[in-house]
């Protein structure tokens, strides 16, 4: 079974030329596969189309084997695929790190007692129970990003997108995040200027290109 | 507030550390807010100078207790006393009754200059301890605490969003003042500077709610069902009991004191 | 320009926290869940643009922008600068406790009748035609809420009218200066963001 299959997407913001003219792309289980392309290409309008958070002026997209177009079908979308988002800023809006990493759980129907041991369970695989009760605007780069994986992680994503996840983080930090992701089953999407970083945990490529995605 | 913080210092993120809160930082949360209103009220309501000097000398007392740097401290209740100067000064000369002195034709009273102590006494007495018992508080904190007196609850998100983006926000701001900055901008009284500070107002309102959008997504994109949870929970010991009802006592008693 | 405590009578102080408290409610029911952040973190940027001391002759001034809090939030202007003025209070020691609520009133209210009146207008027209209003609600509300600290005082014993009439006098050119920026402000929103205005604010 596909995960995602992206038919002839086409996306123009109003006034501008279109930044996505027939792109498709299909992402099956398992598999790790990289967008690149230069700043501005599209990569990012890609990935909010895929979340339901912007609507593809014409093209389908199909998500488990369901045609998705309506904002209520992508709600079941957003359960079973995590988007990472570029900045962590705009992810961690909750005032603790716990409340953040149970945000997502609650959202699904857990109970309070299920989301904490979620938290416990998802900061314990990462090893980052420390910042558990942290305030998350105190964090420091490289862990405000740990902590945005932990809260995707903990809704159990069948697939994770990465937007630029690597942006900011030293090479320590770099390092950590590329284990972390190298160990984990889901099938990614990973949007990276880093040519190393693609290297590594997808070499497999597409190139965003006048719109449409080449393979490279 | 501006006028508080100095240009390195950071807005709240210094604001509460509670390593340093001494024995005003074990307490309950609850307690400290629940305190400061009590302490403020009671403040606002005394009328004669030794039950305000005694309010003062509560509010140094917890000054005292709670290990915050008393220099800097004192230097921002100082600061908010160099806005009420000019209301002060002015008291004298317009309250009638029995002149102390008279300077250009005008006469200052004594009753004016009793009334402009006492609202010195006053303001200085509620600031202090508000800042003393709440202020120490980690911002964060503060929510989580309103929110169990059963603030609304619509409020103490907004209460919580705020605190989250300020630092992020000003950081913005910070980088936008460095660029112009770096590009020769010094402001001064004129055209170009208003409209400069006018552009950075607005890039800066543009970018908060471009960021705002971008927050909604992500909480959409985990399910955002319209529900937002506060999980800390606060209970109050032996301790905070003894301390409120010596609190509660003290308060009846700078009563009892102005009835004298 | 706010008021400390002490410095008020108990019916101004008390009249004002019951206004304040209308207002606020009336701010959080038209904030619903998915417009909180959107009201928070223009909160936030409202307490950073605070910071930002704008020269005027030999002296400088801080920004309240509250004209602008209220072109762009509504009735969500109450709530909204009712938290940064507690945050200010405790964190800052700046203004007081017992008058957060009469505090609040004064910069809120001419903040969101600044909303009713110009609200509609700043989306209107050219960018320049917008600006012109932006400028013209950043001034009113400045001006309201001066005159409102000036009414507080003055309500609250004839010894402080010459201080509630200094208060007016000292803003005028603080009025001026808020309806500049309010005005740029505006400009280069409806340049870069045009569809910001015509949704009608968040509220």
């Amino acid at each position: 079974m596909t995960l995602l299959d992206l038919r002839d997407i086409r996306f123009a913001y109003p006034g501008h030329p279109p930044v996505l003219d027939g792109a498709s792309l299909r992402l099956a289980p398992g598999q790790r596969l990289s967008l690149t392309g230069p700043n501005g290409s599209g990569k990012s309008t890609l990935l909010r189309i895929i979340m339901g958070l912007q609507a593809p002026d014409s093209g389908t997209i199909t998500a488990f084997g369901t045609s998705r177009s309506k904002e209520a079908d992508f709600h079941e979308l957003r359960r079973r695929v995590g988007l990472v988002f570029q900045d962590p800023d705009d992810q961690l809006f909750c005032p603790t790190v716990a409340e953040d990493i149970a945000f997502g759980p609650l959202n699904l129907g857990r109970s309070r007692d299920e989301a904490l041991a979620i938290v416990d369970k998802v900061l314990d695989d990462l090893d980052l129970m420390h910042l558990k009760g942290r305030i998350t605007h105190k964090l420091s780069g490289g862990e405000k990003r740990l902590v945005t994986l932990a809260a995707v992680l903990a809704m159990e994503p069948e697939a994770l997108l990465l937007d630029e996840p690597t942006n900011a983080l030293d090479t320590k930090n770099e390092a950590r995040l590329l284990e972390i992701l190298c160990a984990l089953p889901q099938a990614i999407l990973l949007v990276s200027h880093a040519p190393s970083f693609r290297a590594a945990l997808a070499p497999e490529a597409l190139e965003l290109r006048d719109g449409r995605l080449v393979p490279v | 507030m501006a006028h508080a913080l100095g240009h390195r210092e950071a807005t709240l993120s210094e604001a509460g550390d509670s390593d340093r809160a001494g024995i005003i930082g074990a307490l309950d949360p609850r307690l400290r807010i629940v305190m400061a209103c009590l302490f403020g009220t009671v403040t606002v309501a005394l009328t004669s100078l030794p039950a305000l000097c005694a309010a003062l000398a509560t509010a140094l007392l917890l000054l005292a207790a709670s290990r915050l740097p008393p220099v800097p401290t004192l230097k921002r209740m100082a600061m908010m006393d160099g806005f009420i100067l000019f209301m002060l000064v002015l008291l004298p000369f317009s309250v009638p009754g029995p002149p102390i002195v008279t300077i250009w034709g005008l006469t200052a009273s004594w009753a004016g200059l009793w009334q402009a102590v006492e609202i010195a006494l006053t303001a200085n007495a509620v600031i202090l301890a508000l800042m003393v018992l709440v202020g120490t508080l980690e911002p964060v904190t503060l929510g989580h605490a309103l929110h169990r007196l059963r603030c609304p609850e619509t409020l103490v998100h907004l209460l919580m969003f705020t605190i989250r983006y300020i630092e992020v926000l000003r950081e913005e701001y910070l980088r936008l003042r460095g660029a112009m900055k770096v590009r020769g901008f010094r402001p001064g009284s004129n055209w170009h500077t208003y409209r400069s500070f006018g552009y950075l107002v607005g890039m800066m309102l543009v970018r908060a709610i471009e960021r705002s959008e971008r927050i909604l997504g992500a909480m959409k994109c985990r399910g955002f069902s319209g529900r937002l949870l506060l999980m800390q929970d606060f209970a109050l010991t032996r301790r905070d009991r003894v301390v409120g009802a010596a609190m509660t006592a003290l308060c009846l008693g700078l009563l009892l004191l102005d009835t004298l | 320009m706010h008021i400390v405590d002490g410095a008020l009578s108990n019916a101004v102080v008390l009249g004002g926290g019951i206004a304040a408290a209308g207002g606020i409610a009336m701010g959080l029911r038209s904030l619903d869940i998915d417009r909180i952040p959107t009201a928070g973190v223009l909160s936030a940027s409202f307490f950073v643009a605070s910071l930002i001391h704008v020269p005027i002759g030999p002296s400088s001034v801080h920004l309240i922008l509250n004209g602008l809090a209220g072109l762009l939030l509504g009735w969500a202007a109450f709530p909204a600068l009712f938290v940064g003025l507690l945050l200010q209070a405790v964190f800052f020691g700046f203004g007081g406790l017992t008058v957060l609520g009469i505090n609040t009133l004064n910069i809120a209210l001419p903040a969101m009748l600044a909303w009713l009146i110009f609200g509609r207008l700043i989306g209107r027209g050219t960018p320049g035609q917008g600006a012109l209003w932006g400028g013209l609600g950043g001034g009113f509300a400045i001006a309201g809420t001066t005159a409102m600290v000036a009414l507080s005082l003055a309500l609250s014993g004839d010894a402080f009218l010459p201080a509630a009439k200094l208060v007016f006098f000292a803003h005028l050119p603080v009025m001026v200066i808020e309806a500049l920026l309010a005005g740029f402000a505006v400009l280069l929103a409806r340049k870069v963001k045009p569809e910001l205005f015509t949704r009608n604010a968040i509220a």
